[in-house]
């Protein structure tokens, strides 16, 4: 393989590893940046979308964990991916909103570290549940059937057709939301609501209804990510913590509440690990945090992120 | 808001009987229990008190079934969870790197034994100094930004020391495998650690009991000494508002930053100590869990006091250790092996129980995090407050 074909393959790979960081970043940013809440489950509502389309999408076998104990030996439905595709967003998004209802409201007014606190306890419980459920070993979620083969490309030749498939609903999904908050009445609002909420109260604005849709919107993109990136990793009830850490740093280098921020750091973390396994593998997961400590350093608010008013 | 009950010098009511003017003259209790001897001197005791309750005494080992060694662990633990909460309580900053701290103390112990010294004492203060370092060089980035940043930028840091010790590192930590080549010397070149201490081991066990609640007493001393010092009122003061705290004209950040070294210097402690402990370093110290692990039970037991986070280890601990080889839950004093059996058969209330044991945690967590915000130790106090009360007393 020549050298250029081989840059445009790891871009290429970079690109799909950034595609499913910048969908559960975007969830982050929006809920952090609009309501001040921190959420540190919301990988949990990745490990939730995961599951639902696992038992969506296959007609998966159950060995292990309490459902197998309780006689559930085959719980997938074997609808295949585009049903899933469309149903867990749904299911997660109802998640989301109860989550906001019942966890997030009542500790808007509680200082940060008890949100984190509650959300950290919230992440442990649901991991746990899976465990139970389920069992603690790895499923193979595999690809569906139409995307799981090599499609060629003008300058690398043959490239794995799923990855490109992440990159497309990726892509979609962001531009949907995008223009859901920059092009609506209801992105409007919510915008206003980040910048001075108080103000749009007086305005005669009520900010929960707006504030119960952003959080079901990020958990139904979580939901998203997790059946598009759950034939990517095996699935076992650790994945949650396991994306949810890259995901902060890039809500982290790209600015919080910021849509194109979380896409311009869930690229540059994505690229940033597919070269590094690239060149030095060893290397490959130190390197992200190094990225985030010179972005840091450099520019404490993210690269597009706005400058704080109040610290 | 203060912790503690507002002394009055200046009593309005001067006029009551002579056994009340002579019980003022006497020092009160409130004063005795905030001294510093009395704290260290009842932590002294509890501390050689502990492991014999814990694991040999008559009745209450037996219902307890505790063990020597998970007495020490529970210490180490107390430690690591004290020094965190210098920081959660007093400071009002919440850490989710403190594993970096842990694990890096370890690995240091642990090297600095094979390559250097086997010497306890020294190997305690290699890792308490890298500890100590590293602390400062993390906190000097992740303190540039405040609140929730600094949560996931502490939770950021930690995970890269996992991943450097993971493979870059790995020629000096062993990888996965965890670092095994741990060099244990005797204490002051006398006492050997596994050995039980003459005529007393029915109380205390072995001299590495010796060490490890001895620098356990020593870290509730100078924690005490901290917090009860003009410093320690920093902290607190930066806790309840910093943006005040800066306008009376107190350098924030450094404070801040001095406060993260310190608990760093005591999770290094009780990481090093965790290396004299089990001879043996494993990778998962560095996982971001070991500082989940250190939160909860901060939390659990109670932040902003001094026992609070020493009682959430220890609850934590015998949890995980203990209740977690339960296999089935049966109503106490039922069934052939219980001290005091009323009834042969056993009633069962949960089977299965030990593989519950993390799920039923997390959700007493979240139910500390709601309702108690001072966790349990907060909790104990109220009901003795309460209690006191109801006596009649202040």
């Amino acid at each position: 393989m020549s050298l250029l074909a081989e840059t445009v393959t790891v871009l290429l790979n970079g690109l799909q590893q950034g595609a499913i960081y910048v969908l559960v970043a975007i969830g982050l940013s929006i809920i952090l940046g609009t309501l001040k809440f921190v959420n540190f489950a919301h990988g949990a509502l990745y490990l939730i979308g995961t599951y639902a389309g696992l038992l969506i999408t296959l007609e998966i076998t159950l060995t292990d964990g309490k459902l197998a104990d309780w006689g559930y030996t085959t719980l997938g439905l074997g609808w295949g991916f585009l049903p899933a595709l469309l149903i867990v967003p749904v299911l997660v998004f109802v998640v989301g909103l109860a989550m906001e209802r019942f966890v997030a409201r009542p500790f808007y007014d509680r200082p940060d570290t008890d949100q984190i606190l509650l959300t950290f306890g919230l992440a442990i419980v649901v991991q746990e549940v899976f465990k139970i459920l389920f069992g603690g070993q790895s499923y193979n979620f595999a690809r569906p059937g139409w995307a799981s083969g090599q499609v060629g490309l003008p300058i690398v030749g043959t490239f794995p057709e799923w990855r490109l498939y992440i990159i497309g609903i990726t892509a979609a999904v962001v531009v949907l939301v995008y223009g859901l908050i920059e092009y609506t009445d209801f992105g409007l609002v919510v915008r206003a609501g980040t910048r001075d909420a108080e103000m749009v109260e007086l305005l005669g604005i009520k900010l929960s209804r707006p504030y119960l849709m952003v959080f079901g919107v990020g958990a139904a993109l979580a939901g998203v990510a997790g059946v598009v990136g759950g034939p990517l990793y095996a699935v076992n009830p650790n994945i949650g913590t396991e994306v949810l850490v890259p995901s902060f740093l890039v809500v982290v280098i790209g600015g919080v509440g910021s849509i194109s921020g979380a896409v311009l750091g869930g690229i540059l973390i994505g690229e940033t690990l597919a070269i590094m396994v690239a060149i030095a593998p060893q290397w490959s997961q130190v390197g992200i945090y190094v990225l985030a400590a010179v972005v840091l350093l450099a520019r404490p608010q993210g690269l597009l992120g706005a400058e704080e008013v109040t610290p | 808001m203060s912790d503690e009950p507002a002394e009055t010098p200046d009593a309005p009511e001067d006029t009551g009987t002579a056994v009340e003017r002579t019980r003022r003259e006497l020092p009160s209790w409130e004063r005795i229990r905030q001294s510093e001897w009395f704290v260290v001197g009842v932590t002294t005791l509890a501390v050689a008190v502990f492991p014999w309750l814990f694991a040999r005494a008559p009745v209450i080992s037996g219902v307890l079934r505790g063990y020597q060694d998970l007495a020490t662990l529970i210490l180490i633990w107390g430690i690591f969870a004290m020094g965190f909460n210098l920081l959660l309580g007093y400071t009002g900053l919440l850490s989710f790197g403190h594993a970096a701290f842990w694990g890096g103390a370890a690995y240091a112990a642990g090297v600095f034994s094979a390559q250097v010294s086997s010497s306890p004492i020294l190997i305690i203060l290699a890792g308490t100094a890298f500890a100590a370092l590293s602390a400062w060089i993390l906190g000097f980035i992740s303190l540039r930004r405040g609140g929730i940043y600094f949560a996931i930028l502490t939770l950021a840091f930690g995970q890269m020391a996992y991943y450097m010790a993971l493979s870059p590192m790995a020629w000096i930590t062993g990888g996965e495998n965890g670092f095994t080549g741990v060099e244990l010397g005797k204490l002051f070149g006398v006492f050997h650690l596994r050995y039980p201490v003459p005529g007393i081991s029915w109380l205390i066990g072995t001299w590495k009991y010796v060490l490890v609640g001895g620098v356990a007493v020593l870290c509730v001393a100078v924690a005490n000494r901290i917090l009860h010092s003009p410093y320690g009122m920093v902290f607190r003061a930066i806790r309840e508002n910093d943006q005040r705290a800066e306008f009376v004209g107190l350098n924030v950040w450094r404070y801040k930053l001095m406060a993260f070294i310190i608990s760093g210097a005591f999770a290094g402690i009780a990481g090093s100590l965790y290396t004299i402990y089990s001879a043996y370093v494993p990778l998962s110290s560095f996982y971001w869990t070991t500082s989940g692990e250190v939160v909860i039970m901060a939390v659990l037991g109670g932040v902003g006091s001094l026992f609070g986070p020493i009682l959430g280890a220890g609850i934590y601990l015998y949890v995980e250790n203990i209740v977690s080889g339960v296999q089935q839950l049966t109503l106490p004093f039922t069934g052939p092996n219980e001290y005091l059996t009323l009834v042969q058969e056993p009633v069962v209330l949960m089977d299965g129980f030990g593989a519950y044991w993390h799920l039923i945690l997390g959700l007493v967590f979240v139910a500390v995090v709601v309702l108690f915000p001072r966790g349990i130790w907060g909790l104990l106090e109220d009901l003795g407050g309460a209690l006191r009360k109801l006596g009649g007393g202040r």
